[in-house]
């Protein structure tokens, strides 16, 4: 965008996602569009040019609604974006914004037909009295379209706000997940979906916490894990029941009472959860850390890194500006061996789980020139700052990273920077 | 962790995020609201017991028996909740105060003093509220200045007391400087308070793009036609009318609070809690178990709650209480608190004792809340100790719920 002034609100992206190869990338932004990047051939010719992503397809996937019934406004900000694995030519996705999923096929047309009798190039009907010949038509080659239409729309089926949709790995079902229910879909219905966990209250005085996301395990059809604004992940298993309402497993760390503090609740939601790619961890992301939890081990994580400490003692103000309920989202590489997540002033971190070695990056037009090497950041905390820190004071807290995804096998990743999307590779050789 | 703001603000903080909420975008959104409720939980405990500490200072030199201070045991201590305050919700009993009297006698004494400090308390705040323009609510403070002004005629400016005792469960008659004071059909439906459909409400009071006219029909349906609230009303109205004596006598003023978000009347008089609320299982209309797929229970129903006596079905109640277990607030819930947090606006110095007035007005009036399910095998009223009325006191955040937990 040339308007560096002008920040349109419907421009912000609010999800991102690669599919299963890692051919296509998907965003997601507050206006209710999707944007499909693909990633270019590699030509022999130029070896040393890693394919670049291009604008594949863009499509208004959701539209504000009303509705009428509550007097209530339904955005159409696209919250979660999947993709189905691709079983045919045309690539399928799911889309979300906070009360109605909509699964899209995103195909391609490069032939159309010509020569029809009864209606002329531009597909107006000819008078059949003036028809004096018969022609087989053909297909001739088009310019490369690329069409996006819904195939299915699953309405009607949550009262709160969805926030997590998963495919399951059976590939037929999925599931949607909003702040007291989980729903669990077929593909080919949409008129019902099985309620599979409820935590709603009788009392809704009683409300103590809510869903904030879930994930189906990656292999394993039965197994779902869904994480709290308490800060506790349970995983269930769907064979055990039909209302999953009871876990078969409760991670859950106890809390350091040192650190209580009046916003010690809000620190503590989890934001995201993710299945590494064996299935073998889950990963959190509370406001300032993320966590590695083994699912054979429900009392504490294995590993919790510190995403940005230095905030605990700005947390008065981050609830003043509401950026203390901002929901960052967290990634694994390819060989669940790094883990990544966004920060604020357009930083993003990654924390090698071997090497136990973290880098902070920053996402910003000045450091992406092509090519260029970014270099690491560091967030002073006090004392002397050195010359390429960056004091606390100084962040932008405007600028957050919450959404980023990495290509599911080789080294590059996606960073949407509010209405900026960044695309970074590893360096070659 | 040092914060830099003290308890008041971040409650006139958070109460402004809660009004906020229900115009944003979207509806209102339940997670952020708990969020802010439970940061409501522990301010609001920190508060309580720093004044109930400063109270209990004040009257032990007064008692003639002397009891040695149990200050720790006063379970509001933050940071460090107790663990028996961590296992209830912000939006429950949320002192361990509650779940102690289950448990110790000990405790039960406590709550006895902690009540007594509260009626200590509340006299002085009744005290204040005896001044010739009653402020009967945090908003009639405004007139005089407080913070900043309301602009438009607020729907409960000041109140008179009722003529003679209030009928339970009535809710008072506002005034209002605007024309004509609300006035309400008996057997008394709480006026339905859809800010949206007053067109002199500010655009912070409207759901955000209803259009005055376009109240759910389901709302409209339940609520008598005679009476959209005037409706940049506050959150609840207040009638300070202490009984000509006798502060001496648990809960023996009679007071009278609304809550136009959730239209709870609470009745407090002769320490019996009168409650105007849906939420008990004899009502066939607020299913309590999970709604169809986008459906609000809308049928209005009330009920008045009597403690031990016999269920009353007011079909043409708005029932607020159980329409705001339904998912992010409608219309019915649009109604403003902007009286309220205007009072709390940090900018312009927020006045100590409208945030106390709140406070004990939560603290007292709504506790009926926590235990609302009437036991139909309870045939008797509940007795007359310092339990009960502790209990009210200590009732923290039900009030706070149904004003904020529109759902």
């Amino acid at each position: 965008r040339n308007k560096t002034t002008c920040l349109l609100k419907a421009d912000i992206i609010s999800t991102v996602e690669f599919n299963h190869t890692g051919e296509l990338l998907a965003t997601g932004d507050k206006g209710g569009r999707v944007v499909i990047f693909q990633r270019e051939q590699e030509s022999k010719n130029q070896v040393h040019r890693r394919g670049e992503y291009n604008v594949y397809s863009t499509f208004q996937s959701h539209e504000p609604e009303f509705d009428y019934l509550k007097s209530l406004e339904i955005e159409e900000k696209i919250n979660k974006i999947r993709w189905l694995p691709q079983q045919n030519a045309a690539y399928f996705l799911l889309s979300t914004n906070d009360k109605t999923v909509k699964l899209w096929k995103v195909s391609e047309r490069d032939k159309r037909p010509e020569g029809y009798n009864l209606k002329d190039e531009e597909g107006r009907l000819r008078d059949p009295a003036t028809i004096t010949t018969l022609r087989v038509p053909v297909l001739r080659p088009m310019d490369l379209m690329v069409e996006a239409t819904p195939r299915r729309v699953f309405a009607n089926a949550h009262t709160y706000h969805i926030n997590s949709i998963s495919v399951n790995s059976d590939y037929e079902t999925y599931m949607s997940a909003d702040d007291l229910r989980i729903n669990l879909w077929n593909f080919e219905i949409t008129n019902q979906s099985f309620n599979i966990v409820d935590i709603k209250p009788a009392n809704m005085e009683e409300l103590t916490e809510v869903i904030t996301a879930a994930e189906f395990h990656p292999h394993h059809c039965n197994t779902f894990v869904y994480s709290s604004s308490k800060g506790t992940i349970r995983l269930c298993d769907m064979r055990a029941s039909a209302l999953c309402d009871r876990h078969t497993k409760f991670f859950e760390e106890p809390e350091d009472p040192s650190n209580r503090s009046f916003f010690s609740e809000i620190i503590s939601s989890i934001s995201d959860v993710k299945f590494s790619h064996s299935g073998r961890y889950i990963m959190t992301r509370d406001y300032l850390t993320v966590k590695v939890w083994d699912l054979n081990m429900e009392n504490r994580p294995i590993e919790t890194y510190q995403v940005h400490d230095y905030l605990r003692s700005k947390l008065c103000s981050l609830y003043e500006n509401d950026c203390i309920f901002d929901k960052f989202e967290c990634v694994w590489n390819g060989s669940d061996s790094v883990i990544m997540t966004g920060s604020y002033n357009n930083f993003f971190r990654m924390f090698d789980r071997n090497t136990k070695r973290d880098v902070t990056l920053e996402a910003s037009r000045e450091n992406s020139k092509p090519r260029a090497i970014l270099k690491p950041r560091k967030v002073c905390v006090g004392g002397k700052r050195r010359k390429d820190e960056i004091s606390v004071d100084s962040l932008d807290f405007s600028k957050k990273i919450l959404h980023t995804a990495w290509h599911p096998s080789e080294n590059i990743i996606a960073v949407a920077a509010t209405n900026n999307l960044y695309i970074f590779q590893d360096k070659v050789n | 962790m040092e914060c830099a703001l003290d308890a008041q603000s971040l409650i006139s903080i958070s109460l402004r995020k809660i009004h906020s909420s229900r115009t944003q975008r979207g509806g209102i959104k339940l997670h952020k609201n708990l969020l802010v409720s439970y940061v409501l939980r522990n301010a609001r405990q920190l508060y309580l017991n720093e004044r109930y500490a400063e109270l209990y200072r004040r009257q032990q030199q007064q008692q003639q028996q002397q009891q040695p201070p149990q200050h720790q045991h006063l379970a509001y201590a933050a940071p460090g909740m107790p663990a028996s305050a961590a296992d209830f919700g912000p939006l429950q009993l949320g002192g361990g105060g509650g779940d102690a009297e289950a448990r110790e006698p000990a405790a039960r004494h406590q709550l006895h003093q902690l009540h007594q400090l509260h009626q200590l308390h509340l006299q002085q705040q009744l005290h204040q509220l005896q001044h010739p323009a009653p402020r009967g609510c945090a908003a009639a403070g405004a007139p005089a200045g407080g913070a900043g002004a309301l602009t438009e005629p607020p729907g409960c400016a000041a109140l008179h007391p009722p003529h003679g005792a209030p009928h339970r469960g009535q809710p008072l008659e506002p005034l209002q400087p605007a024309p004509a004071p609300l006035s309400l059909p008996p057997p008394p439906p709480a006026p339905s308070a859809l800010c949206p459909r007053d067109p002199r409400a500010s655009a912070a009071c409207s759901a955000p793009s209803a259009p005055p006219g376009a109240a759910p029909p389901a709302a409209a349906a339940a609520s008598p036609p005679a009476s959209p609230a005037p409706a940049s009303s506050p959150g609840f109205y207040r009638g300070a009318y202490p009984a000509p004596s006798d502060f001496s006598v648990h809960c023996s003023s009679q007071t009278t609070v609304l809550d136009l978000d959730t239209h709870v009347v609470t009745t407090v008089e002769n320490g019996y809690l009168h409650q105007d609320c849906c939420a008990s299982a004899h009502c066939p209309c607020c299913g309590q178990g999970a709604p169809g797929p986008g459906l609000a229970s809308a049928s209005g129903c009330k009920r008045k709650y009597y403690p031990g006596q016999e269920e009353e079905d007011d079909g043409d109640e708005e029932d607020a209480g159980e329409l705001g277990a339904e998912p992010p607030g409608g219309a019915p819930f649009a109604p403003c608190k902007r009286a309220r947090f205007e009072d709390f606006c940090p900018d312009s110095s927020p006045d100590a004792s409208n945030i106390s007035n709140l406070i004990s007005i939560f603290g007292s009036g709504f506790s009926g809340l926590v235990s609302r399910q009437p036991d139909s095998s309870e045939q008797q009223p509940p007795p007359l100790n310092g339990q009960l009325c502790a209990k009210q006191a200590l009732a923290s955040l039900g009030a706070w719920t149904r004003a904020i937990v529109a759902f």
